[in-house]
């Protein structure tokens, strides 16, 4: 393998002003996108803040695509408006696009050029002029070698063409980064090597916007997420608040037999009793519990924090349903 | 610019193995042209050639049989031979649909994530289109004067560079009007649909003209066909290049290409 240098991920000339940087990254206020009678987005209120890691989760056709294909003027709204660090995002949409890097959920790319002509090309478009040496670091710590960018792209593999993706989102160091489904494609120490530079990038001041479907990730990386279902907007929380909406599993041991208390207090189930050990849901605090505990032989108590799963698969199932 | 000459450039690098493979075919095609016509020039065998022509070819070429059915005319026909024709339609309406084709495949979205405005998709596109063009018709002059300088008969006469000039510029404008064509197609649809019509639409023209030459009710239909407006045998009879025809053929080009440039800045990229 070759010798990784690190280079310090530095913002580029295209990061905002100080007094820019202190309005929301992103701001969209009733943000909306019919297709004919289909409503893929509706009225999206969001704001997100400089150097936050931002997840933005949702079933298949919950418009996560059609949301980040309006922040960069792909699409066109039908209702509503966009801004980033301050620019429209249609009628300044170059401004826009100078301070974003971005990888699309799947990637179009010739095969005929080899991985380094793409990475030229693209670079060519930017305003901002890429540090090859910051290339190369990106390209070691994803493990594609100069060789293999020397090849075609018809020869590379899922896991490749996904890194050079994310090579070319992240070469000119952008103040703002728009990644749909980053991980998608990469095995499990690609994606630790990933949340790396996104941890690296987010201590540098950039601002990421990802899209994703991988809960674990998103718990590990995110700061805030925003859950859309069925085009809307249904919660927009930080992890840690998005974790205390789901009922946390409470274990209790005796250390000899005890009675069960009656009734139970408001937001508690019961889900199994022994005369030595119950297992409770609880939803919301836990104070009550300590006061029907008081005087019991308690041996142990176990509280599960509640996963960030919980909480979002039980909007996907209400989706379903 | 910049951006404009890096699109066009990456492009170029797609497909100029295409460009050559064609030029090089039309340009050999050219150079068996000449050969052809000098053997039959030696024989004096285009009185014989002509007489077997079937009817309705006759009737097409009218009375300008005669011109055509001569070492000079022989040679022409590589400007108005109907593959060759077809070649250069066909290569206009793939290059022209390119950014049907980047939508299509989600390049477009890696090109437009960048700061760059839609409208160099179509810019790169005829620039692109316009080069080819004009390759491809230096490819079949380099093979006509090679041809000529190789194979020609010392008494046979050749056509004058007018004239090729003339046969060029007719068949590089009916080239670049279906250029136009695909490329309003092409930014609205994908590329399969906006290829596959235009093409129809370039052979129904095709039939409409011939129909109307050979049956004189159809003549009040025949304007609406572009190939109306590229008269090979009247050129090779010595007439000159009608620059109404010229300009009518630009014309449809050039609308072909405004209605793209106002589709593309309106239309949603999705694939």
């Amino acid at each position: 393998m070759e010798p990784r240098t690190a280079i310090p991920f530095e913002p580029g000339p295209l990061t905002p002003p100080r007094a820019e940087r202190a309005s929301a990254v992103i701001s969209t206020r009733g943000l909306t996108k019919r297709y004919g009678a289909l409503t893929a987005l509706r009225g999206l209120d969001l704001e997100v803040q400089p150097g936050e890691i931002f997840g933005f989760l949702g079933l298949n056709g919950a418009g996560k695509t059609t949301a980040i294909r309006l922040l960069l003027d792909f699409i066109r709204p039908s209702a509503g408006q966009a801004h980033i660090f301050g620019y429209d995002c249609w009628s300044q949409s170059l401004e826009v696009r100078a301070r974003v890097g971005y990888l699309p959920g799947e990637l179009g790319l010739y095969l005929d050029l080899t991985g380094l002509e793409t990475l030229d090309f693209l670079a060519g478009l930017g305003r901002q002029a890429v540090d090859r040496r910051r290339r190369q670091e990106l390209c070691d710590r994803l493990e594609l070698a100069q060789s293999d960018l020397r090849r075609r792209l018809r020869e590379y593999s899922t896991g490749m063409k996904r890194k050079l993706g994310i090579i070319q989102a992240f070469q000119t160091n952008p103040p703002l980064l728009i990644l749909d489904e980053p991980t998608e494609g990469l095995d499990p120490i690609m994606q630790g090597s990933f949340y790396d530079l996104l941890a690296e990038v987010k201590r540098a001041g950039a601002t990421v916007f990802m899209s994703s479907h991988v809960l674990s990730e998103v718990e590990r990386v995110c700061d805030r997420i925003a859950l859309l279902r069925k085009g809307e907007l249904v919660l927009l929380a930080t992890v840690q608040e998005s974790r205390r909406l789901a009922p946390r599993n409470v274990r209790v041991v005796f250390s000899r037999e005890v009675e069960l208390p009656e009734p139970l207090p408001a937001g508690y189930e019961l889900l199994e009793a022994t005369p030595r050990l119950w297992r409770l849901s609880v939803a919301g605090s836990l104070g009550p519990l300590l006061e029907v505990l008081q005087g019991l032989p308690v041996l142990d108590l176990d509280v599960q924090e509640a996963r960030l799963e919980d909480v979002v698969l039980r909007y996907y199932r209400e989706e379903e349903t | 610019m910049r951006i404009g000459f890096l699109l066009w450039r990456l492009s170029l690098k797609r497909v100029w193995p295409l460009l050559a493979a064609t030029g090089l075919l039309l340009a050999g095609f050219q150079l068996l042209r000449v050969l052809i016509a000098a053997s039959v020039h030696n024989a004096g065998e285009f009185a014989q050639i002509a007489e077997l022509l079937p009817p309705f070819v006759r009737a097409l070429l009218g009375p300008a049989l005669t011109s055509v059915m001569s070492f000079s005319g022989i040679v022409c026909g590589g400007y108005f031979d109907l593959g060759i024709v077809i070649a250069l339609v066909v290569l206009n309406i793939a290059l022209a649909t390119v950014p049907a084709s980047e939508i299509e495949t989600g390049f477009a979205d890696l090109i437009l994530a960048r700061p760059l405005r839609r409208h160099w998709l179509i810019t790169r596109t005829i620039a692109l289109v316009w080069f080819a063009t004009v390759v491809m018709l230096l490819m079949i002059q380099a093979g006509t004067w090679t041809g000529l300088a190789l194979f020609a008969p010392s008494d046979a006469a050749a056509p004058s560079g007018r004239q090729m000039v003339a046969l060029a510029l007719n068949l590089g404008m009916l080239a670049l009007c279906w250029s136009g064509v695909a490329l309003a197609f092409g930014a609205a649809f994908r590329r399969g649909v906006a290829g596959g019509t235009t093409s129809l639409l370039a052979f129904a023209a095709l039939l409409i003209d011939y129909a109307q030459q050979l049956w004189p009710p159809l003549e009040r239909l025949g304007w609406v066909s572009p190939f109306r407006y590229f008269r090979p045998f009247e050129l090779v009879m010595g007439n000159p290049l009608p620059v109404e025809h010229l300009l009518i053929l630009w014309a449809v080009a050039m609308t072909g290409y405004i209605v793209a440039y106002l589709v593309i800045s309106q239309r949603d990229i999705a694939r």
